[in-house]
This record gives structure tokens, C-alpha cells and sequence, in this order.
């Protein structure tokens, strides 16, 4: 049936229809790029003498780590964005439960109050899941009430006290034990929190490019009832994603409380919005189904290295707030305005 | 509209709309005169909705101009368009549901005293416009509690609200019954008595020939031709519409029809279907004909495991379907292909090829991982065997023409080997190159042994592909007629319940 065909319209366009693989590594590579650009920026800063302190391997160190904080709660925040499902905003209060369980219960134990602590934070998950996957409520209202119940429940049951380690336990390798896992360095370079980030990274990209569930999830998130037409479980799809987000976080919380050795409301405050901006200027859009977690592991070295050079600069947490949300509200403005300027995008 | 100096409201000069990849619109003189209805004709993909969007404002880089009542024109932004006089009503409606219909058609426009609304003003103002196109209802009444018929003319008596000059009407009768349709028709006739020019969109050839004054055809994003409706036959218009002459469009195989391959007994659904017995065979089409609302794509969720049934039995080759959930069902060789392209059968975003696997996805696994590899031959042929274009899997969806998608769509429920694939509306609104390719491929497919149900408002579809059709009527089965009692005329008759039974 030649004659059924379509005519081409102006071929030599058609490259553009098709997002290739070279494109792909670029943008991928592209954050990264970026993060290059803010190492020399910060590198002239200091030969200009306006930082000092930039460029040693001290620094580097500190950077990295708190990368790998924020980078391993972007990652599972990464699945809820990449399911079309935008936020977790409990993640801060799941951050801060998780830590404070896990002290609470050290006197049984270094291994048994790891796993009371992750399992609390599965369980925030979980509620999550149900609610916003099968019951479909709004991702952002429902996250956003679950974290004020967490803190409800935290500042009910121990009020505004900051637990310690050592006044929980009285067993001194238990203490050390947990003030110490996170400091563990391999060849006294590579930190645990970065490990895992590695881990966790290489983990959730096979996870998302290479396995059924992220087929699955990419139809989902670009167009839900689509996936649910072709016989995907979408609720399920979309439950693992908060399950992921709260088991992250949950990670993260260990180790902000680990290092800060101290049990908190506090802990993990800001960090629902330092993970979604990674994830966004990682190439994660909100509308989700694009994107990649190596992108978006980027996106936590570039907001790293951006903190690390303002604080240097002395600019203050506050204009520092004022900075990121500005960064974030101009991604996503470009995002938008790139899909829209399609035509046909159906975000 | 007297012959020797008719008003031209619209024209526009030579304009032009490119998007990534293709010129949707390529250099177009269209003109409209004040008091006539304007068809406009082409394939899907030919660029008529890209136009009139160009007309709406929804683009600020077309090329080109747009004059409207002789003065030049800038329409980049709806709100500038509808300001000189451009009124738009498209197949959906863009009416908002919990409020009042009075609300609805004075939305924009809200009579004020002082701050508050004028209540009264509002109601008075509502009754006006709907009496222009017939109506007459509550204006306090919520949206949600009327048809879909007055829904429509509810749309058309907001848009007369702005005043317009230019009035475009995109499918106005797609969902319509005969009755509304007539009665549309009046309407429309009153305005262009009022002096509108009316831009009438329309896949319905008779449809154009009855309502109509002139008639541009589009192709490939030009214009192919503006005449005199009178001037021209049906034949000639399809004949410009498809750059070739329309040959014996359905050249039917014979198949030899076997066992019954799936039988369903007294299935019910609750206020959608009752009692419902079907029995489809192995190599054979069978036809559902009804019209909407009689319950079919109601009846096509419970027959693929999308929603459950209230009672009643399902057998797959003599065996009863026990399990729940559409991907059991799947697991079976049971698929569907959904009545929305856009909203329930594709990802526009994401590309031919992840549309195509979709339903299989299960399938493509090697060990842990799901291998895209393990597809490609199944995407390459049916790229091949349904000719689309462009040819490249990676092709992100939206950038193809609307009956390309809907070859993906086909593809993508092709890939699983379905043994039995219930069709809802396969080829609604597209070009009538995708439509052969297509009624050959289900054909194909019943021919090597499969069974197909087929649901279609498209009756030439229905009477040339089905080996028999069953008419539904208000959820029920009410007759079967064979291929050969099957006619157009019969299967409206007998689907508007007007039959000598």
C-alpha cells in the first residue's frame, strides 16, 4: 500500500523528532558540566582572593559528603517526580523520625535500631503509597499533611528533647558504632554516605532504565491512563516510587543523625526542597517519565558545590534560601517553556 | 450572500506554521465571507486544525497574514483573537462543570453592580443568547445536569457572548444523535443569517454537502482548492481530499470462521448493560453497532478485565476467565484498543517504540532486566506492515499526524499476538490512507485465526469489514444481522431502534 503513505514533510527536519542518544549524553552530561563550570568559578574566586579555603582536599571532602547526603534523598524523591507524582514533602520529618527511632532503640542494639529506624521510615512510605497511589490523592497536599502528622507525633512523644546516643545506651561500642559508621573512610578518601550514594545511584538507574518496574513506571508517569489502559498496575507502580522516596530519605536520616550525633525534630529540615531542586536541575521534569538518576545526582553536586561556594563567599542561609528558589523557579520555568514550545506536548 | 460582492470577513495572506520535523501549514490564502458556511476538508494531517489554532491565537510565530473585516490582524494570544471577533468551539468542550450554565456563558463578560455580580443581569443576559441557539433552561442550572446535545449549543450561546464575526466549528456533530444533528443545522443556519461567517470542520462528507456554501480542501499542509459546494460532487472532494481516486475500498478476503473462541453469558454491568450474550469465533469480525451511550465501551471494559462485571460468565475457548485485572486478561491474549488515542491508548511524550511495547512490557525480560532489544523485530515489522511514517522507533509520539498514531495504537495491541482484540472505534478522525491500512491489518488478523470485535460508529466500517453485527441499543442486544443483510441504511435504522422488529 504505497499509495496509503504518508507524505514526508520536509525531511531534512526529522532529526529533530527523535531525542538520540547523543542528545541524551549530553544533557546528562550537561549538569555535570555544569558542576565542572562552578569548580573553576569557585578556583578564579579564590585566585581572585575573594574565597580562600576552595580548593583543598579538605573542602573537596566536605563537599562530597554532603553531596552524598543530599544526593542519596534525591534519588528516591527522583522516582516520585519521575512518576508524575511531582513531590514527597514528608521526607524531612521521615529524615528526622527515622534518626530519632534508631537512637531511641540503641540500647538494643546497633543492628536491631537500624532496622526499627528504616522500618519507620517504610512505614511513613507505605501510608504514602496507599494514599497516594490508590487512592490517588494530590501528591503535594497529602505529603505535605503526612509530615505535619509525623511532626505531630514526634513532638508529642518526645516533646523538644534532643535524644544522644550515649545517654540511650550505656554499651560503649554501640555509641561509637553509631557516631562513627558515617565517618568510615575507604582509603581515607571515599566516606560511607558516598559509597552508598554510588550504590544507591548505580542501583536506582538500572532500576529505572533496566528493569520491568522502570518500563512500567516511565509509561506511567508520562501518561498514567495510558499505562493503566495497557494493563500496568498503576497504583502499585506509583506506591514502590513513595516506598523508595521514604526508604532514601529514611538513609539519609541514619546518617544525618549519625553525624550530628543526635536524634531531632530538626534533622532533614529544607531537605524535601534541596532534593526536589536536584532532581529538577538534574533533568527530572515535573511532568514527569524524563529524566535520569545520574542526572540527578548532578543536580546534588551542583547545589553542593553552589552551597559550598556561597558559604564561602559569606552569603547568608537566608539569601541562600532566596538563591536556590530563584534557580529552581528559572528551571522550571525553561522546562515548561521547552515542552510548551513543542506545541504538542500533553504536560 | 449575493454573487456580486460578497463581504469577506476573514482572509488570510499566505500563512504558515512550522512546528519540529514538519510544516503544518505551508503558505495558505484562505478566504471567508460574512453570511456563508465554510467547510474544511482534508485528511488528518492535513493542517485544517493547525490553521484555525492560527486563527484561535494558540501560536505567536506563524508566518503570514491574517486580516479580519479587511484590517490586518496580530492573533497571538486567545484573548487577542477572541477580541477582534473570533469565536472557537471545538470537540470538547471547554464548558466548567459544577457551575451554573447562566456562569458558563457570561463567564469573561460578568455583569457587575458595583463589585458584586448582577444576578439578575446575568440570568437575562444567559436566556438571550441561549434563545439565539434554541434553549431554553434554567441558567441557574449546574452543567453537569444537561446533555451533552445542550452542553454543546450551551458552548455555542457562550461564544455568540463575545460577539463574534467568525464563528469555527471543529466536529461540531461527533457526538451528536440524527435529531441534535438536525437541529444543530438550524441553528447554524439562523447565523449565518445573522451575517456570520462560519468555518465548519468536518471528517462527514454529507454532513458538508448538507449545511455548507463553500469548501476549501487542505492536503499535506497547502491548499488544494476553495469552491462553490455546489459546483462539486462528493467524489471529486475525496478525490482532492486524497491526491488519488478512491478505489473499491473494502475488497473483502474470504476466512473461514471456526470454533467459538469466546463466548459470554448474561453479562451485566449495572446501569450500563444487562444480560448480555455474546459468542465470537475464531477468524471472524464481528460487529458491535449502537449508538453512544448504548453501552459498548461500558461493555468492552468488563469484556477485557478493566472494570468487573455484576453478573454473568466469560469463557476463553470453553475455559472461564476466573481471574480479575486487565493484565490477566492480557496474559491471556485478550486486548483492547481504547476509543481515546490521546488520553487512554498512547504516550504522546515518549517515543513509537516504548508505545509500542507497552503492552507487552511483561514479556521483555531477561532475567532481571527488561531488554527494549527483545522487541525490535516485533517494531520494525510492524512499522513495516502498517507503512508508518516517520519509520524511525525513536520518534517521540506527538511529533506524528493523528493517523499515524493510530497505526502505533494498532501496533501496539498487534505486538502481543492477541488472540482475540475488541477494536473501540478504530479509526475515529483519521485520514483515509490510515483507515485502509488499517481495516487491512484487522482483517489480516482475523484471517490468520484471531477473533476481533469490532465497535464502530463508522457504518461503511461496520458493513464492510463485520462478518455479522450485533445492534445495542439502551444496554441490551436487540438484533444480529449477517453480512449480507448488513446496509448502512439497515444498521442506522435498526441502531435508532426505527426497524420493523
Amino acid at each position: 500500500m504505497a499509495t496509503a503513505e504518508m507524505k514526508p514533510i520536509d525531511v531534512p527536519d526529522a532529526r529533530y523528532l527523535r531525542s538520540s542518544r547523543f542528545s541524551r549524553i549530553v544533557n546528562v552530561a550537561g549538569i555535570y558540566g555544569i558542576a565542572v563550570l562552578f569548580i573553576i568559578a569557585g578556583a578564579v574566586l579564590q585566585g581572585l582572593g575573594v574565597i580562600n579555603n576552595f580548593m583543598t582536599t579538605r573542602n573537596f571532602l566536605n563537599i562530597i559528603d554532603a553531596v552524598a547526603l543530599l544526593g542519596i534523598v534525591a534519588a528516591g524523591m527522583a522516582f516520585v517526580t519521575y512518576s508524575g507524582h511531582y513531590a514527597d514533602l514528608s521526607v524531612p520529618t521521615t529524615m528526622a523520625l527515622t534518626g530519632i527511632v534508631t537512637v531511641e532503640l540503641l540500647h538494643y542494639g546497633f543492628v536491631p535500631a537500624v532496622l526499627a529506624g528504616l522500618a519507620v521510615g517504610l512505614l511513613i512510605g507505605a501510608v504514602n503509597a496507599v494514599v497516594v497511589g490508590r487512592f490517588r490523592a494530590n501528591p503535594i497536599i497529602w505529603t505535605l499533611a503526612m509530615s505535619y502528622v509525623t511532626m505531630g507525633v514526634i513532638r508529642l512523644v518526645w516533646v523538644n528533647r534532643q535524644i544522644y546516643p550515649d545517654v540511650q545506651t550505656d554499651n560503649l561500642r554501640t555509641i561509637a558504632l553509631f557516631d562513627g559508621i558515617f565517618r568510615l573512610r575507604l582509603f581515607n578518601v571515599v566516606s560511607l554516605p558516598v559509597l552508598l550514594m554510588i550504590l544507591i545511584m548505580l542501583a536506582g538507574h538500572f532500576l529505572m532504565t533496566r528493569t520491568v518496574y522502570g518500563a512500567q513506571l516511565k509509561l506511567t508517569g508520562s501518561a498514567r491512563r495510558t499505562a493503566t489502559f495497557s494493563g500496568v498496575n498503576a497504583e502499585r507502580v506509583v506506591g514502590i516510587a513513595f516506598l523508595l522516596a521514604a526508604f532514601t530519605a529514611a538513609v539519609g536520616g541514619l546518617i544525618i543523625t549519625s553525624l550530628s550525633r543526635v536524634g531531632a525534630w530538626y534533622n532533614g529540615t529544607g531537605y524535601e526542597f534541596r532534593a526536589v531542586t536536584a532532581v529538577v536541575i538534574g533533568g527530572v521534569t515535573l511532568a514527569g517519565g524524563r529524566g535520569t538518576i545520574i542526572g540527578v545526582i548532578g543536580g546534588a553536586f551542583v547545589i553542593g558545590l553552589m552551597n559550598n561556594i556561597m558559604t564561602l563567599i559569606g552569603i547568608g542561609t537566608f539569601s541562600q534560601d532566596m538563591i536556590r528558589g530563584a534557580i529552581f523557579i528559572l528551571v522550571v520555568g525553561i522546562n515548561a517553556k521547552s515542552l510548551r514550545s513543542l506545541g504538542r506536548d500533553d504536560a | 450572500m449575493s454573487e456580486d460582492g460578497p463581504v469577506v470577513a476573514l482572509e488570510m495572506k499566505q500563512v504558515g506554521k512550522r512546528f519540529p520535523g514538519t510544516i503544518a501549514v505551508d503558505s495558505v490564502d484562505f478566504e471567508v465571507y460574512a453570511g456563508e458556511v465554510h467547510a474544511l476538508v482534508g485528511e488528518n494531517g492535513a493542517g485544517k486544525s493547525t490553521l484555525m489554532k492560527m486563527l484561535a491565537g494558540s501560536f505567536n510565530d506563524y508566518t503570514g497574514e491574517i486580516l479580519i473585516n479587511g484590517e490586518k490582524v496580530d492573533l497571538h494570544t486567545p484573548s487577542m483573537a477572541m477580541k477582534h471577533g473570533v469565536g472557537m468551539i471545538y470537540q470538547e468542550l471547554s464548558l466548567a462543570d459544577p457551575i451554573s450554565i447562566g456562569e458558563n456563558i457570561v463567564a469573561g463578560h460578568l455583569p457587575r453592580r458595583g463589585v458584586f455580580v448582577d444576578r439578575a443581569a446575568l440570568a437575562a443576559e444567559a436566556k438571550r443568547l441561549m434563545s439565539i441557539v434554541g434553549l431554553d433552561l434554567d441558567p441557574d442550572l449546574p452543567i453537569e445536569e444537561i446533555s451533552q446535545h445542550e452542553a454543546q449549543l450551551v458552548e455555542i450561546a457562550k461564544v455568540l457572548g463575545t460577539n463574534p464575526s467568525i464563528l469555527v466549528m471543529d466536529e461540531p456533530t461527533s457526538a451528536l444523535s440524527r435529531d441534535e444533528v438536525e437541529r444543530l443545522f438550524a441553528i447554524i443556519g439562523n447565523l449565518r443569517k445573522r451575517g456570520l461567517a462560519i468555518v465548519y470542520i468536518s471528517h462527514h462528507l454529507p454532513e458538508v454537502f448538507r449545511i455548507a456554501d463553500r469548501v476549501t480542501v487542505m492536503r499535506d499542509g497547502k491548499k488544494v482548492a476553495s469552491r462553490d459546494i455546489a459546483s462539486l460532487t462528493r467524489e471529486e472532494i475525496v478525490q482532492m481530499m486524497v491526491g488519488r481516486s478512491v478505489k473499491e475500498f473494502y475488497s473483502r478476503a474470504e476466512r473461514t470462521i471456526g470454533e467459538v473462541r469466546y463466548r459470554v453469558k448474561d453479562l451485566s454491568r449495572w446501569g450500563f448493560f444487562h444480560h448480555v450474550d455474546l459468542e465470537a469465533r475464531v477468524g471472524e469480525i464481528l460487529g458491535i453497532c449502537g449508538l453512544s451511550g448504548a453501552g459498548r465501551s461500558e461493555l468492552a471494559r468488563v469484556l477485557v478485565g478493566l472494570d468487573p462485571a455484576d453478573e454473568g460468565t466469560m469463557e476463553l475457548d470453553g475455559t472461564v476467565l476466573s481471574g480479575s485485572g486487565m493484565a490477566y486478561y492480557l496474559a491471556k491474549g485478550i486486548a483492547y484498543l481504547t476509543e481515546d488515542r490521546k488520553s487512554e491508548g498512547l504516550a504522546l511524550r515518549l517515543s513509537m517504540e516504548d508505545n509500542i511495547l507497552s503492552s507487552i512490557v511483561p514479556r521483555l525480560r531477561r532475567g532481571l532486566r527488561y531488554d527494549k532489544r527483545l522487541g525490535r523485530t516485533t517494531v520494525r515489522d510492524l512499522v513495516r506492515a502498517l507503512s508508518i511514517y516517520p519509520t524511525d522507533p525513536a520518534v517521540t509520539l506527538a511529533n506524528l499526524s493523528g493517523g499515524n498514531q493510530q497505526k502505533v495504537l494498532l501496533a501496539k495491541w498487534l505486538a502481543g499476538g492477541p488472540r482475540v482484540l475488541i477494536l473501540d472505534e478504530p479509526t475515529r478522525g483519521v485520514d483515509i490512507g490510515a483507515k485502509v491500512i488499517i481495516h487491512e491489518a484487522v482483517e489480516k488478523l482475523a484471517g490468520a485465526g484471531n477473533t476481533v470485535i469490532l465497535i464502530s460508529s463508522d457504518l461503511p466500517e461496520l458493513v464492510g469489514l463485520a462478518d455479522r453485527v450485533l445492534i445495542m441499543r439502551q444496554g441490551r442486544f436487540v438484533r444480529e444481522m449477517s453480512y449480507e443483510q448488513c446496509t448502512e441504511e439497515s444498521l442506522l435504522l435498526a441502531a435508532n431502534g426505527e426497524e420493523s422488529a
